[in-house]
């Protein structure tokens, strides 16, 4: 799992600081910085919110995905519209910047 | 007619030395006496301790010049001479969501990954509050890193909060960007605020990191990377 991606999930699941990451295993050992960030090492820091499971989290950055490819799709086809009206390139990119 | 007196040693009428000449070094004195020169200049090409290793110049309070124009050239350790002694960096170590006026209260951590280091007593930390080890006058810096990927929002502030009497809060510094989503995919925006305050005292003077942000906009945070962090220097006495 990505760990940018379940970042992203988990603070898009609730407003607010609500999840940390574990900094020491069971047995106390210190676990590296870049091996932190993983389901496992999720901890919840805020009262009457329960862990997610890992199923639901896959399910929000699946999500997210989606909604990020929607709106790349949905920006293709207006700027494919505004060039069906007759638009070039650059009087688009006057208009919506990109 | 020049006058000459030849010999080897003066005493005072007790027996002790008072100048002595042996194998061309000439002893003024005996230890523990105080030779005073009333003049005003003492020429010579080095001073050094007549046994051990440590020389003082003055005594406490004593105040010595070198004059402008003067160089000094430290060729050893020279300590004491003020310099950085402490520095301190803590960052956020996860993504948070919010919109409005927050304080940055949870996931600080003082950095410790890919040999970053610091320098010194460190920062405390409490729920976002911060103490300082000592007085002094520090320089802090605040790094507010945020991303969004669908949403607008005209501001985007970064805030350090000091407050001199453990209460009331006062928004000294203030960064701002903002998110205007052009291009459908995440963006990304970082601004930086910067303060230097004189602390008094560490039990009433304290800091805090808000973020004010109109849209809902997640703030970064990350184990190994300073994304969202703040910078402690101290530069000086207060």
């Amino acid at each position: 799992m990505n760990k940018e991606w379940l970042n992203r999930a988990l603070a898009s699941m609730h407003n607010k600081a609500w999840f940390g990451w574990r900094t020491h295993d069971d047995d106390g050992n210190k676990i590296p910085n870049d091996q932190r960030m993983t389901y496992e090492n999720v901890i919840v820091i805020k009262d009457g919110i329960t862990k997610p499971t890992e199923e639901e989290v896959n399910a929000k950055i699946q999500e997210l995905k989606d909604a990020e490819q929607a709106a790349i799709d949905k920006k293709a086809s207006g700027k494919q519209k505004l060039k069906d009206l007759g638009l070039d390139d650059a009087e688009i990119n006057a208009l919506i910047g990109a | 007619m020049t006058a000459i007196l030849k010999v080897d040693e003066i005493q005072d009428t007790s027996g002790n030395n008072i100048i002595n000449e042996s194998s061309d070094t000439i002893t003024i004195g005996a230890a523990g006496d105080t030779v005073d020169v009333p003049g005003t200049e003492v020429k010579t090409n080095k001073v050094s301790p007549t046994s051990g290793t440590a020389l003082q110049i003055g005594d406490s309070g004593d105040t010595i010049t070198i004059p402008s124009g003067a160089t000094i050239t430290n060729s050893g350790t020279a300590s004491g001479f003020g310099g950085i002694t402490m520095a301190d960096q803590w960052r956020i170590t996860a993504d948070v969501t919010d919109s409005g006026n927050d304080l940055l209260d949870a996931n600080w951590e003082r950095v410790d990954s890919y040999g970053m280091g610091q320098i010194g007593s460190a920062m405390t930390q409490s729920s976002g509050i911060f103490t300082f080890p000592s007085t002094g006058y520090y320089w802090i810096t605040f790094n507010l890193r945020q991303y969004t990927s669908n949403t607008n929002s005209r501001y985007n502030h970064g805030y350090i909060m000091l407050t001199t009497d453990n209460s009331s809060y006062n928004t000294a510094s203030e960064s701002s960007h903002w998110f205007h989503n052009y291009t459908s995919d995440f963006i990304y925006a970082s601004s930086s605020a910067s303060v230097i305050f004189d602390v008094t005292s560490t039990s009433t003077h304290k800091i805090k990191f808000n973020r004010n942000t109109e849209g809902s906009i997640l703030t970064t945070g990350d184990t190994s990377r300073n994304l969202t962090f703040a910078t402690f220097i101290r530069l000086g006495d207060t």
